[in-house]
């Protein structure tokens, strides 16, 4: 199977766990939706130097995949692209800020029982700003990118434009979306199919020779849009109109509102208060 | 005239000004009627389905649906009436499972979910897949996903049926199966393909067409059994009626 091939597979497999009758595909979409929503930017509105708030952000996509059972290394997994390309987002800040904000070092308590004073080398370890924004920056990333996989494979596409439907997120938008999403499968496939006729009559070649590309590019474009041609003329003639139908009505109830709620407390205590930070000085104090 | 009908006169069409795909067509076909279009490759068979949905624009002669004339303006009401099942069925079906997909035409039609589900179930019945009803689209195989087509369109219940290359990719016993299928229903039904076996199992008329005209219209047995007249136009005599 191709990378292509295993991309759409992928992409299947996505939309099938979102399918799964499980205790959170059954939340309703739009308190998903906003949970999510309202995480990114909390996550985000942290201070650049708060990396301590931001990591006790961590509590949510660690408690989903608890709660909603799902597979952290699949996730890594699926997510090996992008979460690097996060992570380097922030990778020349140690060069530009090289102040000392904050010391690393190790507990009082573990200190006396390692008999080290403060004097000794290595017992306190100044942090620079640079490394500590790009320390936040990259568990920003990975917390985003991480809530937002939790909610495609806890929620069907479908839903999710029906949650945006109901936040009255214009039309033509959510009809983008949908149609971008149908889009990228028809391209999916049509690459598979033209990289496998390649390679079938490329036997023992690595990849695509430079010299074909043009042509596999310029022929995929074709076909692609040749395709989405067929599923919108096919949309056209079951009367479509702009529109995709909303489908049938998701209820409220009683237990979605509850998780909405206590989430959304959660996150406004995790923002406002440095909960990592006052239960280290705790655990500190005690020692 | 029946109330159910579709009237075709002097329909032309043309790629451009040298390429002329059909040329002259008409023809009226009525309430359970059972129409093959047959022809070779290239003959415009397809074009020719597709001019009836609007599909192909541009096209001079006038169609007309239930004595609705296909315009511009009357296309949605066109489109309500008749069901286009795609040649690929991957272009037909683009929701995420069975379910969702056969409803995307009650749905967007404006019924009451309640109906939605009455129809999509009446739908998966009328082509014996109901046990495929919550089965994501890419889990099916070729021929179960030609009847989901035909579902989906039999869950607009609409009056007449076009069919382009029904029996295309399917195996022995899937396309025996939508033999069946398509013999139970009522509607009027017009089959694009050049399998003149499936023809002959479905259609109690057949057009022939070669070169953008119609070139025989008649009982299918009669057109079928010519075999002169099938090898004058680039065909053969059906497989079932040659002789081993």
């Amino acid at each position: 199977m191709n990378k292509i091939n295993s991309a759409l597979h992928e992409m299947e497999h996505v939309s099938q766990m979102a399918e799964q009758n499980q205790w959170m595909n059954r939340i309703h979409p739009l308190v998903k939706f906003l949970l999510t929503l309202m995480y990114m930017i909390m996550v985000v509105s942290f201070d650049k130097y708060h990396l301590a708030g931001i990591c006790s952000m961590a509590v949510y996509p660690l408690m989903i995949f608890l709660l909603g059972d799902i597979s952290f290394g699949e996730a890594l997994h699926r997510l090996r692209i992008v979460l690097p390309v996060v992570c380097i987002v922030g990778i020349f800040n140690p060069f530009f800020d090289r102040e000392i904000v904050t010391y690393l070092g190790v507990p009082a308590f573990l200190g006396e029982l390692l008999h080290l004073t403060p004097k000794d080398a290595g017992y306190v370890i100044g942090i620079s700003g640079g490394v500590l924004s790009m320390l936040s920056l990259m568990v920003k990333g990975i917390l985003t990118v991480l809530a937002s996989y939790l909610l495609i494979v806890t929620t069907t596409i479908d839903k999710i434009c029906y949650a945006m439907r109901m936040l009255h997120i214009p039309r033509a938008i959510v009809t983008q979306i949908m149609l971008i999403y149908r889009y990228v499968t028809v391209l999916l496939r049509e690459t598979g199919r033209v990289i496998q006729a390649y390679e079938l009559r490329s036997p023992g070649q690595k990849g695509i020779r430079i010299d074909a590309w043009g042509s596999l590019v310029g022929m995929l474009l074709l076909r692609s849009m040749d395709r989405a041609d067929d599923v919108y003329a096919s949309m056209c003639l079951r009367g479509f109109h702009g529109e995709f139908p909303a489908g049938a009505k998701i209820r409220m109830r009683g237990s979605d509102l509850v998780f909405l709620a206590v989430w959304a407390a959660l996150f406004v205590l995790f923002r406002i208060f440095p909960v990592f930070q006052i239960v280290g000085q705790i655990f500190v104090s005690w020692g | 005239m029946s109330h159910i009908h579709i009237e075709v006169e002097n329909v032309s069409f043309s790629y451009g000004k040298d390429c002329k795909i059909l040329d002259n067509i008409s023809f009226l076909a009525q309430e359970k009627d059972s129409i093959g279009i047959i022809g070779a490759n290239g003959v415009g068979k397809s074009t020719l389905l597709k001019i009836l949905v609007g599909l192909n624009p541009g096209f001079t002669g006038s169609v007309r649906v239930e004595e609705i004339p296909l315009t511009k303006s009357t296309l949605a009401r066109i489109r309500e009436k008749i069901g286009y099942v795609f040649q690929d069925s991957d272009s037909q079906l683009f929701m995420t499972n069975v379910y969702q997909d056969v409803a995307f035409a009650p749905r967007n039609y404006g019924l009451p979910e309640e109906e939605v589900r009455h129809r999509v179930d009446a739908a998966l019945e009328q082509v014996h897949i109901t046990h495929l009803k919550d089965r994501p689209i890419y889990q099916l195989s070729g021929g179960e996903k030609k009847l989901v087509s035909i579902a989906t369109i039999l869950s607009m219940m609409p009056d007449i049926i076009l069919m382009d290359e029904p029996s295309v990719a399917l195996d022995p016993k899937n396309r025996r199966n939508l033999i069946h299928v398509l013999n139970e229903f009522e509607h009027l039904k017009i089959i694009a393909s050049h399998d003149l076996d499936f023809i002959w199992d479905t259609c109690g008329r057949t057009l022939l067409m070669a070169e953008g005209r119609i070139v025989a219209d008649g009982p299918t047995e009669e057109i079928l059994k010519d075999g002169e007249l099938l090898e004058r136009y680039g065909l053969e005599l059906p497989l079932s009626l040659q002789e081993r």
